[in-house]
């Protein structure tokens, strides 16, 4: 199962909408990374509205991904975390400091630009 | 033996009666006194009442109508539970020195057995006063438990993207979970971007409280808001500080009202003064320094 990613100007857009499992994470660290670097792009947004298990595999994976893509010179902005999978982070000691986060996609997309613009 | 002692105590109740209600009024008097207001009348009406209703339980074992309605009255008026109590005790040693008076008792048996059937009026009664006074107080305790619950969190969007949860009273870990549950969904809920935590009613912070509070600041930027504490007094400062507690990691202000500026400033508006006087003062200041 592939995540998908679409692009958006220099922006790369991803929601994930299925459950991730250890194999997919992986596998979305790999596209993401040669996305960007197909693409060039300056901006990635993933959205994890529709997730509702985050465990400490997954969320470090997401904050490595974060880190390489930095590596890469593309922000990444995390938008739309629940509430539960909020506190389950913070309950299992994850928190995720040198990661942007936003309320929504929207939210998301504007702080990307205010920290690409300055 | 069993029917005989108990014909002969309710043949002899106005005695027993007479016997209990003096013992009574020596006992509990003084100590009623301080719970309620009590007049003299109603003491002696409700001392007699409950006379009654113990006779009619020896009487009749097993009929709690009478005792039911009797003890939902007391419970109403504000009785304390010892009345009740020490009124039974005081029963069963009246009753059991009256008998052991009244009866010629010759062996260990007799004796016993006369203790035993005392206890077994006595201890039925009991047994229901303190079940329905305890069921009573249990009852209180889960409604106000209910009402602090409901007061415990409360989250009050002001205006758009700017939401404000003043928080009173001392933070268990019970509560502080319940913050942190209603923070993350009020703010997911109003589209906040900014969070003002207001701890002014707080009264003691230490490193319990510190860390649920940054724990619930943290939850808040996972989903993508900013959390400012406002309301720090100069003795939480200081407790702060002297715990060794690190609360850099997200800004803090030391009123609301300041708090509210930064949120405001943080979402791109200030306040401006309609009638401008504010740039009057600084044309004032202008002219000055052209001066």
């Amino acid at each position: 199962m592939r995540i998908p990613i679409l692009k958006l100007h220099n922006y790369l857009l991803i929601s994930i909408q299925i459950e991730l499992d250890d194999q997919t994470a992986i596998q979305f660290q790999e596209d993401l990374l040669h996305k960007i670097h197909e693409t060039g792009a300056t901006g990635v947004v993933i959205d994890l509205t529709s997730v509702d298990v985050i465990d400490s595999f997954i969320a470090k994976v997401l904050g490595d991904v974060v880190s390489m893509s930095n590596l890469m010179g593309a922000k990444v902005v995390l938008t739309g975390i629940q509430p539960a999978v909020a506190m389950t982070l913070i309950d299992l000691g994850i928190h995720l400091k040198d990661v942007p986060t936003a309320l929504n996609l929207e939210q998301g997309l504007i702080k990307l630009r205010q920290t690409l613009e300055e | 033996m069993n029917k005989k002692l108990q014909g002969l105590v309710l043949k002899n109740s106005d005695e027993i009666i007479r016997l209990w209600l003096r013992k009574v009024d020596q006992n509990h008097k003084k100590k009623l006194g301080q719970v309620a207001e009590v007049s003299d009348e109603l003491f002696e009406g409700t001392n007699r009442e409950f006379a009654n209703v113990i006779f009619s339980m020896v009487e009749n074992k097993g009929s709690t109508e009478e005792l039911k309605t009797f003890s939902e009255r007391l419970i109403q008026l504000g009785w304390p539970l010892s009345y009740l109590t020490d009124g039974m005790q005081v029963f069963r040693n009246v009753t059991v020195d009256y008998l052991l008076n009244q009866t010629e008792i010759v062996t260990k048996e007799d004796c016993i057995e006369v203790l035993h059937m005392v206890d077994d009026w006595i201890d039925p009664i009991i047994h229901h006063l303190v079940n329905e006074y305890s069921g009573n107080w249990e009852n209180i305790v889960s409604l106000q438990k209910v009402a602090l619950q409901e007061l415990s969190a409360p989250l009050i969007p002001v205006v758009q993207g700017i939401t404000i949860m003043p928080l009173i009273g001392t933070i268990d870990t019970e509560r502080a979970k319940l913050i942190m549950e209603n923070l993350l969904h009020g703010v997911t809920k109003h589209n906040a971007e900014v969070v003002l935590m207001d701890i002014t009613g707080v009264p003691v912070v230490d490193t319990m409280v510190a860390h649920h509070i940054i724990q619930a600041a943290e939850a808040v930027r996972l989903i993508g808001a900013t959390c400012i504490l406002v309301g720090i007094r100069p003795e939480i400062a200081q407790t702060i500080v002297n715990l060794g507690i690190n609360l850099e990691r997200f800004p803090t202000k030391s009123s609301l009202k300041k708090g509210f500026e930064a949120a405001l400033e943080l979402t791109g508006r200030r306040i401006i003064d309609m009638d401008g006087s504010g740039d009057k003062i600084e044309e004032l200041l202008e002219t000055l320094s052209k001066e």
